[in-house]
């Protein structure tokens, strides 16, 4: 039997995702943060020899196509012969290769076959604290990288398969939280010795050129794949342009063109003294995640799907920052390209695609001291919110944002032991919005009374004044806000704060949009409307008025 | 009286008798032992499940294995009532009470979107849907203080809410029950004390774990199967009673026990899982019958494959189990203990598919029962896994379903050319294609619960059944460089068989975070000592006295402040040394599963208790030789395709014919009724002396370097 015909290639194809796939949950199960085992702001890949992306294990759509670039910045900055077997390379430099900010650290991996690079394994995750102004990280008013953090601008961390200590001293003096550090370190170095060790005996198996062979075809598929969706679009020109909570516009044009589509982003603002600034490669992520939305499939995803994208940007706007802008909050306008691009989409070229969502990390970061250890915490979590309708179904409700995937949130029963916080509440938004034949989900309401003095909060939100766009006339959804309710019970309103002080009893009430209707209000079905008032999804008094709901209702809107 | 009445039973013959209702057939395993002369007799049967009534198929299978119903002292009964009774959502009306602020947790569950590039995804719908969500004011927190009384002013409304929609089964979740289930209980006896008109059940009698989340899914689907089981049950036991049942019934959970009738109807859920784990709990027995203490147990029925480790003889038992759960669905969260296995959308009605871009897969989809494999001739038009081993004349055309059908072998030949047209390929190549994929992501999940978990494969033996296991399993093994396979003597009917094998299980599962140190180490030892009087006075008070019972803790440890947690055998009380002999062998297994220690302390994050008793088992009789030749056994030969190994012209033996000590090489296929074994080229058969068929792949040198 050939070694190389359709069925074995494929069953190397299938394995290059299980063993993604293994890399994911070895970090899963060994890491220290949080945000890492239960948010699942992490990702893992095998990129062929030049650094295209072979397979992704991710927990997050956002990062399913960061990895390749972190490799293509190694090959870059590195002479062939300065890597070397047992090698392992670490950044969180958007500058080079950590794509996305300072707190999301790569580590990637040569695995070599007869002193060749046959493939590279590469993980990335959210440590929670990696030096700068702010604990956490994360601060909404850094004017420079510099303020953000420790930058690994891509260097060693293992040569021989020893770890350089030199390397492990310098970033666990940089954090507020070294443990922590170290175990999530310690998790995806773990997760990389697994992947390169079922590489390699994947090709021993079946031989380095049918191996290469199966990765080629791989990426032929993931190419055809994302040209017929691109295909299925109608050619053309197509603009937009989106009121934005500050008050700027962001706009976009997308040209459809045979297979290609091309975004063009060069009408952009200048690039911002705050942290929202996206490298040239996290713009290229949101316009993956647009595309990948368009062909829907996860298990495909790899470099092959983003040959058909052509993105244009310009050095020193908001997506292609210049060098020391800073990127902290890069995600929130990653997420508002991302959602650009779909409404575009949504609006002028596709049925396929739902109305708008809460669409925004709604970052939230809490810290201060345990009450009852006293030991300092730190909360750092994306919310979750609700999802737009669309043709013949509802929003979903209560769900993580575009950028995040197979991301859990934080119970509160683990929430109130490890934080001390109390959390008064975890709820449906009830405000009235989104209406439509199909109506949008709802966010929540979420209340977390603070237990001790001098603690503090940290936001990042946006969809804050905008709010998702319905379509086909259902109506838009709610927006994103955090409240602080004071003791004495004035309530403070914010969507991009840093380090507000907080002290016991007072109360964080996080709400997350409702998402955006689709279609018609008036042609909801009276069935489905009296389902929604009984279950307090819909107030009689908002079915009445935007619904056209009346006891009478039946005949007159059916 | 009790010497009479001992001596009354010696008289006659012990008799035991499993059945096991799965999916498509309902299986019954017999096993006598005269006391006297120690003469034992085994046998098996089997018929097809009776859906909606599967009392029905017991009855049926006990008649058809001629077993005098009055003789039973023990009967063990494994069914799948609860797992359809949820996948079907033929349930009871439930509804849900919970901490004010909380009912909607059900319904957010954990928002997460695993099918994440798909943005018109769904969230699975909830079991409660929300007007029949009602909270109380109430608080405990974290450290299990009350610091809200419960307020039961609202619950003569909210139970008249629950009349009025004829709800049936009621939910209790309140926030840190696992902490102090103290109002939980008064909640409980406070409704019971107004209305009898539905079963209510609490979060803290099934789990005492947090994360409100699943919890609150498990009470729900607890409630939502409890009337619907309970019923079963009842039904069953009368059924029995009317045959003069006088033994003792005992039902199958899923943590590889079984337990009381009265137990399992009160938490039925336990039940979710009951078939894989007797079947895993039997390949485990019998691995501690040949002595062979690790093993692989992999379990092909129709629909999936099951598998699982068996690690020094003791199977894992966790609680983090889905059902529904998938790369495209969030699914539902059951936090009872269930056999830690792996299962994975390839069964013998696996059904073989081409994609737009040319590409063949094989599963999730199956044929099921019916139509079935296009070989059935019952209208099914897909190729399915069944239908390529036919092709490939690994299974007998002539001598299909045990002789029972005549597989039509012109359709399954037209369903391989429909998958080979787009691919060019012949269909000859289809039917290999079929089988190495499924036998690929067949490896995939063995690797799950091996190489993944620091476990190097090749130290483990494979024990395969379930009607396709046979089929498949000398091809895994070879792949992964297992050098000894064992196909069991009753593998047709294991999940029964492996009940026989089982003791009564209770699993007591406690979140507890502490600190390792002397300091906290009395405090634990008081928490262990309350878990232990517990369930001890629970197995006294049904006349389980310490001579049948016995004890074991696990401690759940992680470094501080990470998440995911391992499982290390404690002393029943702790004392100094404890302390760095636990760290030890944490260190040791951490290692082992994740390639790293840290210096960090460890704590302590739950504690698991384990109860077995004895229900007084069989030994397994020993098969007799009759100097039977081995000639008289072959039924003739032809050319069998063994896909990456080739076509070879192999021998056909009959199964049934087989005896112990008997042996011969591949190229092989056993037929047995029931099922098919397939022996490749450069392996060795050997009957043992229960007639387990024992296969050496001495020259395997496939498998990775874990």
């Amino acid at each position: 039997m050939l070694n190389n015909d359709p069925i074995t290639l494929e069953i190397i194809q299938n394995s290059l995702r299980s063993i993604s796939d293994e890399m994911f949950y070895t970090i899963a199960k060994t890491a220290m943060s949080p945000i890492i085992y239960e948010v699942l702001d992490m990702a893992t890949a095998i990129t062929d020899p030049k650094g295209e992306l072979a397979s992704a294990g991710a927990g997050i759509p956002a990062f399913v196509g960061a990895l390749d670039k972190s490799v293509k910045a190694i090959i870059a900055k590195f002479e062939p012969e300065q890597i070397n077997d047992g090698d392992i390379f670490i950044t969180n430099d958007p500058y080079y290769g950590g794509v996305t900010h300072l707190n999301d650290v790569v580590l990637i991996k040569p695995v070599f076959m007869e002193q060749e690079i046959i493939a590279w394994a590469v993980n990335i995750a959210h440590w929670n604290d990696v030096s700068g102004k702010s604990p956490g990280s994360m601060s909404v008013d850094a004017t420079e990288i510099y303020q953000e953090g420790i930058r690994i601008p891509a260097v060693k961390l293992f040569v021989n398969d020893e770890p350089i200590l030199s390397v492990f001293d310098m970033l666990t003096a940089n954090s507020r939280m070294p443990d922590f550090l170290k175990g999530d370190l310690w998790a995806q170095i773990s997760a990389l010795r697994l992947g390169s060790k079922r590489i390699l005996s994947l090709m021993n198996k079946y031989g380095k050129s049918t191996y290469i062979q199966a990765v080629d075809s791989y990426l032929e598929l993931g190419q055809a794949m994302a040209e017929k969706a691109v295909k299925a679009l109608p050619d053309g020109k197509y603009e937009i342009n989106e009121a934005q909570d500050d008050g700027s516009h962001l706009f976009v044009s997308i040209e459809v063109a045979g297979t290609s589509l091309i975004i063009d982003l060069t009408q952009a603002p200048e690039q911002s003294a705050l942290p929202i600034n996206l490298s040239r490669d996290g713009t290229m992520l949101a316009c993956q995640m647009a595309l990948m939305g368009l062909i829907g499939d996860r298990q495909l995803a790899n470099g092959g799907c983003f040959r058909v994208l052509d993105v244009k940007t310009r050095v020193g706007s908001i997506y292609d920052v210049r060098e020391p802008g800073p990127c902290g909050i890069y995600f929130e306008t990653m997420i508002r390209l991302n959602d650009l691009i779909w409404r575009c989409l949504a609006e002028k070229i596709t049925d396929s695609l739902p109305s708008g969502n809460f669409s925004s990390i709604c970052a939230t970061i809490m810290g201060g001291k345990h009450p009852d250890t006293g030991q300092h915490y730190s909360i750092i979590e994306p919310e979750i919110g609700g999802w737009g309708a669309g043709d013949g179904f509802d929003g979903a409700n209560a769900m993580f944002c575009a950028m995040h995937g197979d991301t859990f949130n934080c119970p509160a029963e683990i929430a109130e032991t490890r934080y001390g916080v109390t959390v008064g509440q975890v709820a449906l938004n009830d405000e009235d919005a989104g209406a439509g034949e199909f109506r949008g989900g709802k966010g929540v309401v979420i209340d977390y009374v603070i237990r001790s003095d001098n603690s503090f909060l940290t936001c990042a939100y946006t969809r804050n004044k905008i709010a998702p766009w319905g379509l086909n006339n259902g109506e838009d959804g709610s927006v994103n806000r955090v409240e602080v309710i004071r003791t004495n019970g004035a309530v403070e309103e914010y969507a991009m704060a840093s380090e507000v002080s907080l002290d016991t009893d007072d109360i964080v009430r996080v709400i997350t949009a409702n998402g955006a209707g689709f279609g018609d209000p008036k042609k909801r079905k009276t069935a489905s409307l009296i389902e929604d008032i009984r279950n307090g999804y819909v107030s009689l008094e908002y079915a009445k008025e935007h619904y056209g709901f009346s006891v009478m209702r039946g005949g007159s809107h059916e | 009286m009790k010497d009479l009445l001992t001596k009354g039973i010696a008289m006659k013959d012990k008799v035991f008798v499993t059945t096991d209702v799965g999916g498509t057939f309902t299986d019954l395993v017999y096993l006598s032992e005269d006391p006297k002369t120690g003469r034992q007799q085994l046998k098996t049967a089997k018929v097809d499940t009776t859906p909606p009534n599967f009392e029905q198929g017991v009855l049926n299978v006990m008649e058809k294995a001629n077993v005098d119903v009055n003789q039973i002292d023990v009967m063990a009964h494994g069914t799948t009532v609860v797992i359809n009774a949820l996948t079907e959502r033929k349930g009871a009306k439930t509804a849900l009470i919970t901490t004010q602020g909380f009912r909607d947790v059900l319904e957010i569950g954990r928002g997460n979107r695993p099918d994440f590039f798909n943005l018109n995804y769904q969230k699975p719908i909830a079991y409660v849907p929300r007007h029949l969500r009602f909270e109380v004011n109430e608080r405990i927190n974290y450290q299990g203080e009350v610091t809200q009384a419960l307020g039961l002013l609202p619950l003569a409304n909210i139970i008249k809410e629950l009349e009025d929609n004829q709800v049936e089964a009621v939910a209790i979740c309140l926030l840190n029950a696992y902490k102090n289930p103290q109002h939980e209980i008064a909640l409980s006896n406070a409704i019971t004390a107004l209305t009898d008109k539905f079963d209510v059940i609490c979060s803290h009698q099934i789990s005492r774990e947090w994360r409100e989340y699943e919890r609150t899914s498990t009470t729900v689907l607890s409630a939502y199967v409890q009337p619907i089981a309970s019923r079963y049950l009842s039904r069953l036991h009368h059924g029995l009673l009317e045959k003069d049942f006088i033994g003792q019934l005992y039902v199958m959970q899923s943590n590889c026990g079984v337990d009381t009738l009265k137990s399992a109807q009160q938490i039925p859920i336990t039940m979710v899982e009951s078939g894989p784990a007797s079947g895993i709990w039997g390949a485990a027995e019998l691995g501690k019958i040949i002595n062979e203490p690790n093993l692989i147990a992999l379990d092909i029925g129709g629909t999936t494959a099951k598998c699982a480790l068996i690690n020094n003889g003791e199977v894992k038992i966790t609680s983090d189990y889905y059902i529904e759960r998938s790369n495209v669905s969030a699914g539902y969260p059951i936090m009872v203990p269930v056999v830690d296995l792996v299962e994975i959308g390839n069964g013998g009605g696996s059904i073989a598919w081409v994609d737009d871009f040319n590409k063949l897969h094989v599963g999730p989809q199956s044929a099921g029962a019916s139509p079935g494999p296009v070989a059935y001739g019952r209208g099914g038009k897909a190729a399915t896994t069944t239908d390529a081993n036919l092709a490939l004349g690994r299974i007998n055309p002539e001598f299909f379903c045990g002789g029972e059908l005549k597989a039509d072998m012109a359709s399954v030949q037209t369903s391989l050319e429909e998958i080979a047209k787009p691919l060019g390929i012949s269909s000859q190549d289809v039917a290999r294609g079929i089988v190495r994929i499924a036998n690929n992501n067949m490896v995939n999940a063995l690797k799950l619960v091996s190489v993944n978990r620091g476990h190097d494969p090749r130290d483990f033996t494979m024990v395969a059944f379930g009607g396709g296991g046979a089929m498949h399993a000398a091809a895994l093994a070879a792949e992964l460089g297992i050098k000894k396979l064992i196909i069991p003597a009753t593998a047709a009917v294991f999940s029964a068989w492996g009940m026989m094998m089982s003791d009564i299980r209770r699993d007591r599962l406690l979140t507890y975070l502490s600190a390792w140190d002397d300091q906290t180490l009395p405090f634990i030892n008081e928490q262990m000592a309350l878990l232990y009087q517990e369930l001890e006075s629970e197995f006294i008070s049904e006349n389980l006295t310490s001579d049948k019972t016995t004890f074991q803790f696990f401690g759940r440890f992680r470094y501080e402040n990470q998440e995911h947690s391992i499982e290390v055998s404690l002393p029943r009380v702790l004392d100094e040394s404890s302390i760095e002999a636990v760290r030890a062998s944490f260190q040791q297994l951490y290692l082992q599963e994740y390639t790293y220690n840290l210096d960090n302390e460890i704590e302590l994050v739950g504690l698991h208790l384990v109860g077995k008793a004895d229900v007084g088992k069989v030994k397994l009789p020993k098969q007799q030789q009759s100097g039977r030749l081995i000639a008289e056994t072959i039924k003739g030969e032809r050319e069998v395709d063994y896909a990456e190994d080739g076509v070879h012209t192999s021998v056909i033996y009959d199964g049934d014919l087989l005896e112990p000590m008997m042996a011969f090489s591949g190229p092989a296929i056993i037929e047995q009724t029931g099922t098919t074994i397939v022996i490749h080229p450069n392996q060795t058969v050997f009957l043992d002396e229960y007639s387990n068929v024992i296969v050496e792949l001495l020259k395997n040198k496939g498998g990775e370097h874990a």
